[in-house]
């Protein structure tokens, strides 16, 4: 069996792995309610943000904080981009056709990262954030910066984006839109800016993951295109709702999958955590089920 | 029967017929090669076809449905003496099976929850083959000894060693399930299918059973893949963890999607884009992933302007453009057709 030491190591990486899935899903469920679409291309886009960030920072010679920071803008700008050509265009489809359109751009931008970045025969690329370097000690463990940050921006965004839909004008449109995308429309509420700033949100959002994970896991343009799974998990025991539940589905997410790495047995499983914990959602929250017949199927 | 009627089925039966006798003799051993992958995806792009076309459930676990089941058909093959064919109906049921009961939680629920079960799918088993390893000739539940040298090819039928007749091989066993997935279509499930996708509450209110013919496409669709993977497994002689990749499943919706969903024509021209074209740049030395990006657009611009797929557009396309070809030649215009 696993030292405690190991299983207190291990929560820290879950924590702050979890706390960016936690950003991630809130992004992921906000975009989703305000434009039902389920924004697939999400790890893509944060995998492109940080090969960019990498190029920046490694081959040219930026400062790694503005590099950071063209990673993020790169991940809004060409969500934004994306939700104003393909929102409106698919903006009466299913939701099943909308998420699966995102897909197309998760295609595009993989075949652009493997053409810019190829990972057969390169050397193995890797992006620090600073912050790793400063740690702490919690009894026998070390912190670093980097998963405190993690964690805390995490939570933020979980409670700034609550707070933001609570109070705000524009979150109380998002809200609208979410209930009835015409109805809001004919109160006057600008939808297409109220779409292009959840876009945008969302893609700052997958920018800012991008650079946390290619630190925290690896700069490697598929794994964390894929990480997306874990997102998705948390987002849908949350039903694609609730950005609280999202929040601490992420966290507990995280924290099994790093709890279960000290473990040999299934060590090399851990990463079907999320496929494991999502079925047992779905079997639970699956016992009423309505078919609507109306236009708002979920 | 209406004369009519019987001449897409003509035709489809010579372009098949053609393609058995002829195409061995007329490309190299490399193209022969790229079009028995054609034929062996096809089946699997007629199975996703099934379930995003007819019933409208998107699987985007395809991919790990078929490493699935060319594990299970190459274990069988190392184990057993088993004929080929009986190999293939084996390792087609069991990855009905093993494919049904992991979609069964998400097929209650709405297709977003489908697509992103599967997704999630796809994920894990990828996980899993990486973990376990592609068995190669070992023994136990595996059968992967951890060997690197002197490892045992994957055997094929033994009338269908060489390329060519591996071909025709597998031209036959895609025939054959065109044909069940067509005598699907054309039975009762086929109704039922079409009721779900027009409106499944409608559907439930007319005394069908949705939950079981959903779980019915599910299994026929899983059950052809396991069948195609019985035939990767001997196509390729060997395989292991890389040949399976994640995106794999996105990819192979992409191409159905682009080919075309509604018609079975579509799942060649899917397979067409998917094989033929990967091999077809290769030999031009073009990096594949240009084709990524390419499959990447054809999503978009299919979701959005074409839903129906190539097999749909390229005629009325080719119309458009010939009417406009005229148009340029014989002035005044005519007056413009409206075109939808």
């Amino acid at each position: 069996m696993p030292s405690t030491t190991d299983l207190e190591q291990f929560l820290i990486t879950g924590l702050s792995l979890g706390g960016v899935y936690a950003l991630s899903g809130v992004g992921m469920v906000v975009l989703y309610r305000a434009t039902g679409v389920l924004y697939l291309a999400f790890g893509a886009v944060g995998a492109m943000g940080a090969l960019i960030s990498w190029q920046l920072s490694h081959q040219d010679g930026w400062n790694i904080w503005l590099s950071f920071v063209a990673a993020i803008l790169f991940g809004g700008l060409i969500t934004l981009v994306y939700g104003m050509i393909f929102g409106p265009a698919l903006a009466g489809r299913d939701p099943l056709v909308k998420a699966t359109a995102t897909l197309g751009l998760l295609l595009i931008l993989l075949g652009v990262m493997d053409l810019l970045w190829p990972s057969s025969g390169g050397a193995s690329r890797a992006l620090t954030i600073p912050t790793d370097n400063n740690t702490f000690q919690v009894g026998q463990i070390s912190v670093t910066y980097t998963n405190v940050i993690a964690l805390a921006l995490g939570l933020l965004i979980t409670i700034v984006t609550a707070a933001f839909l609570r109070f705000t004008k524009l979150g109380t449109a998002m809200r609208a839109m979410a209930n009835d995308r015409e109805i809001t429309a004919a109160l006057g509420v600008p939808v297409r800016r109220v779409e292009a700033a959840a876009w945008f949100g969302c893609g700052v959002l997958s920018g800012a993951a991008g650079v946390l994970l290619a630190d925290l896991v690896a700069l490697d343009s598929t794994s964390l295109t894929f990480l997306v799974i874990f997102t998705l998990a948390a987002a849908l025991i949350a039903r694609l709702r609730s950005i609280v539940v999202t929040f601490f589905a992420a966290l507990v997410i995280g924290v099994i999958d790093a709890e279960i790495t000290p473990i040999n047995k299934i060590s090399n499983y851990r990463d079907m955590t999320p496929f494991v914990l999502a079925v047992i959602a779905l079997l639970v929250l699956n016992r009423r089920r309505v078919i609507t017949v109306g236009r708002q199927g979920v | 029967m209406e004369p009519r009627s019987l001449v897409r089925p003509a035709v489809a039966v010579a372009l098949v017929a053609f393609a058995f006798l002829f195409i061995p003799s007329i490309f190299s051993l490399y193209y022969v090669n790229a079009w028995t992958q054609v034929a062996i995806w096809s089946i699997v792009t007629l199975g996703l076809g099934v379930l995003v076309g007819r019933v409208g459930m998107v699987s985007l676990g395809q991919g790990a449905v078929l490493a699935m089941g060319a594990w299970v058909a190459a274990r069988i093959l190392f184990a057993t003496g088993l004929p080929y064919p009986v190999v293939l109906l084996a390792s087609g049921l069991i990855t009905m099976v093993l494919g049904t009961l992991v979609g069964l939680p998400a097929l209650r629920m709405s297709g977003l929850y489908l697509a992103l079960i599967t997704l999630m799918l796809a994920g894990a088993i990828t996980i899993v083959l990486q973990n376990i390893q592609f068995p190669n000739g070992g023994h136990g539940f595996t059968g992967y000894n951890g060997a690197t040298v002197h490892i045992p090819p994957i055997r094929r039928p033994s009338i269908a060693t060489t390329d060519p007749a591996f071909f025709r091989y597998s031209v036959i066993v895609a025939v054959l399930m065109f044909v069940l997935v067509l005598v699907h279509l054309r039975g009762r499930p086929g109704r039922a299918w079409a009721a779900i996708r027009q409106s499944e509450a409608a559907a439930l209110a007319g005394g069908i059973n949705t939950t079981l013919y959903k779980l019915w496409a599910f299994a026929l669709a899983s059950f052809i893949t396991g069948v195609a993977g019985g035939l990767v497994a001997g196509f390729y002689h060997y395989l292991n963890s890389l040949t399976f990749a994640t995106s794999d499943s996105i990819t192979l919706l992409a191409v159905v999607l682009m080919g075309g969903a509604y018609s079975m024509t579509g799942a060649v021209v899917a397979a067409f884009l998917l094989k033929f074209l990967q091999q077809l740049l290769n030999d031009w030395g073009v990096s594949p992933d240009w084709l990524t990006i390419l499959f990447g657009i054809g999503v978009l611009q299919v979701l959005t302007t074409a839903p129906r797929g190539i097999v749909e557009q390229m005629p009325k396309d080719i119309a458009r453009l010939a009417r406009l070809v005229r148009g340029l030649f014989s002035r005044p215009a005519s007056p413009q057709e409206h075109e939808s």
